[in-house]
């Protein structure tokens, strides 16, 4: 503030355009809410404009990133190293049993001609920005609406799931993590020893390292380790991705994510779209008339008796008195 | 013919450079909003584009209106990618109250006027904070936008610093024609 000079500046006569300007701020958060297709597409244009200087400043931000992350790793190399190579024997008796499962499998597929799961087709992407906000975690992919990916199709890594697709412009796209504050999955929980039966909740991002499990009930007790995946409800996402396992406790459970969106380099987008299920057939005889109102619908005629040998006309004489009269003394 | 052009280049100059406090807030927003995170996402990014609006504000409110506010707010929202509108109502907000309160603000120095801009980034972040909530419709965690309030106000020193050079060179001249 030298010589005080930058107090004695003239003073704006700014109520009225301040008051126009705060209005205005309060419509547009409210425009936002009902229609935000402009703020993206002025997004998509600037993040398609930004691609080629993003590819040129990721790969030193990367290793900027690695070697600080590195600094901590160098105190922990041994001590990981042995947990490591724990996992890698867990890891290789398990692979055993889902060779042997995956044989079972494919056996009673053939077995029961079982309909084939629908494909789905992925786009690999390179990573090209990252950004953690208040309230936005998302991350932006170098390949957009010029390589088929669609908003709404899930990201993930060789680990597990990371997102969905948020917006697509022509050559970037923007990712919404599971862990962001609008992200909302269908999940199934599985439990770890695979007695009891899987159940289904939401899981919705809260900007915390771990989602939060919804819909539960209350007396649902699960166990850590239990596994969550997509469960495909909606059909937007496929069934059966790896998302994460079960920590907390009652009340507060939340998913220890597989894949880590702050190391992946390439992800695969997974161009999934159930094919529309077939109703099945409903004889008119089923229709609900009556829950619309209508009057029921009338018996069906029966059908013509199969031809009989034709007997000539007798009256029969074992009939019972009583049922011939029609008068019934019980 | 030489005089007329003379004229012509000063007033060009000096338009320029009143248009500079405008400038600089959408460059900070375009900096704080470059999708990379250093140190893994740990740290946010701080809320550049707001330095200079709170700096000139007090300084040269006739050079940073409500208007110019507003779009330098607009331009956070669409880099930040959030919910549209939020930090547009933020900065606006804000800047009505250092307006009302220029006064006070101005006359810190030292600590007092880091605590100053502390202040005003506090309001911002509050009425981001709130409206988000009243947009989701559910309480946001408060981790990160205090997180943001944070790194501001650490940035705000060597931002005041910069900005303050480019006041004194640039646009503290321009004080009688503008």
């Amino acid at each position: 503030m030298a010589n005080n000079t930058w107090k004695i500046a003239r003073r704006s006569n700014t109520q009225l355009p301040l008051v126009i300007v705060l209005a205005l701020a309060v419509v547009l958060v409210l425009l936002g809410k009902a229609q935000s297709g402009l703020f993206d597409r002025a997004r998509m244009t600037i993040t398609d404009w930004l691609a080629p200087t993003l590819v040129s400043v990721h790969a030193p931000v990367q290793a900027f990133n690695r070697w600080v992350g590195s600094i901590d790793d160098l105190f922990n190399v041994y001590k990981e190293n042995l947990a490591l190579k724990d996992e890698n024997a867990r890891l290789r008796q398990w692979r055993n049993v889902a060779v042997v499962m995956q044989g079972r499998v494919s056996h009673y597929q053939d077995m029961l001609h079982a309909v084939p799961d629908p494909d789905v087709n992925s786009v690999l992407a390179q990573v090209i920005g990252r950004a953690s906000r208040p309230f936005l975690q998302t991350m932006i992919l170098g390949a957009g609406e010029a390589n088929n990916v669609k908003p709404g199709e899930a990201v993930v890594d060789p680990r597990g799931m990371i997102g969905r697709i948020y917006l697509a412009g022509d050559h970037t796209s923007w990712v919404i993590l599971l862990t962001d504050l609008n992200s909302r999955i269908p999940v199934n929980i599985a439990s770890a020893d695979g007695k009891a039966q899987s159940l289904q909740a939401i899981m919705t991002g809260d900007n915390t390292p771990m989602p939060a499990l919804d819909t539960l009930s209350q007396l649902v007790t699960l166990h850590p380790g239990d596994q969550v995946v997509s469960s495909g409800d909606g059909g937007l996402l496929p069934p059966g991705l790896s998302i994460g396992t079960v920590v907390g406790t009652p009340g507060d459970y939340r998913v220890s994510l597989l894949a880590d969106p702050s190391s992946s380099e390439d992800v695969e987008v997974l161009g999934f779209r159930r094919p529309p299920e077939a109703a099945p057939a409903i004889p008119s005889s089923q229709l609900p008339a009556l829950a619309a109102g209508l009057p029921p619908a009338a018996p069906p005629a029966p059908a013509p008796p199969p031809s009989l040998p034709v007997l000539p006309a007798t009256k029969p004489t074992s009939a019972p008195p009583a049922l011939e009269s029609g008068d019934r003394d019980d | 013919m030489a005089a007329p052009d003379t004229a012509r280049l000063v007033m060009g100059t000096k338009l320029a450079t009143a248009l500079l406090p405008f400038f600089c807030g959408l460059l900070g927003v375009l900096i704080s909003n470059l999708p990379v995170t250093l140190l893994g996402g740990v740290v946010p990014p701080p809320l550049l584009g707001f330095i200079p609006i709170y700096f000139w504000c007090l300084v040269r409110p006739d050079l940073m209106t409500p208007a110019a506010t507003f779009a330098i707010g607009i331009l956070q929202d669409v880099m930040a990618g959030g919910p549209p509108g939020i930090w547009t109502l933020a900065f606006v907000v804000s800047y009505a109250v250092i307006q009302r309160q220029r006064d006070a603000f101005a006359g810190l120095s030292g600590v007092a006027a880091v605590l100053g801009f502390a202040t005003a980034t506090l309001i911002v972040c509050a009425v981001a904070y709130g409206t988000t909530t009243a947009y989701f419709l559910r309480i946001a965690p408060l981790g990160p936008i205090v997180g943001e309030l944070a790194i501001t106000v650490l940035f705000y020193v060597p931002g005041a610093f910069v900005i303050g050079g480019v006041h004194r060179r640039l646009v503290g001249p321009l004080r009688t024609d503008f």
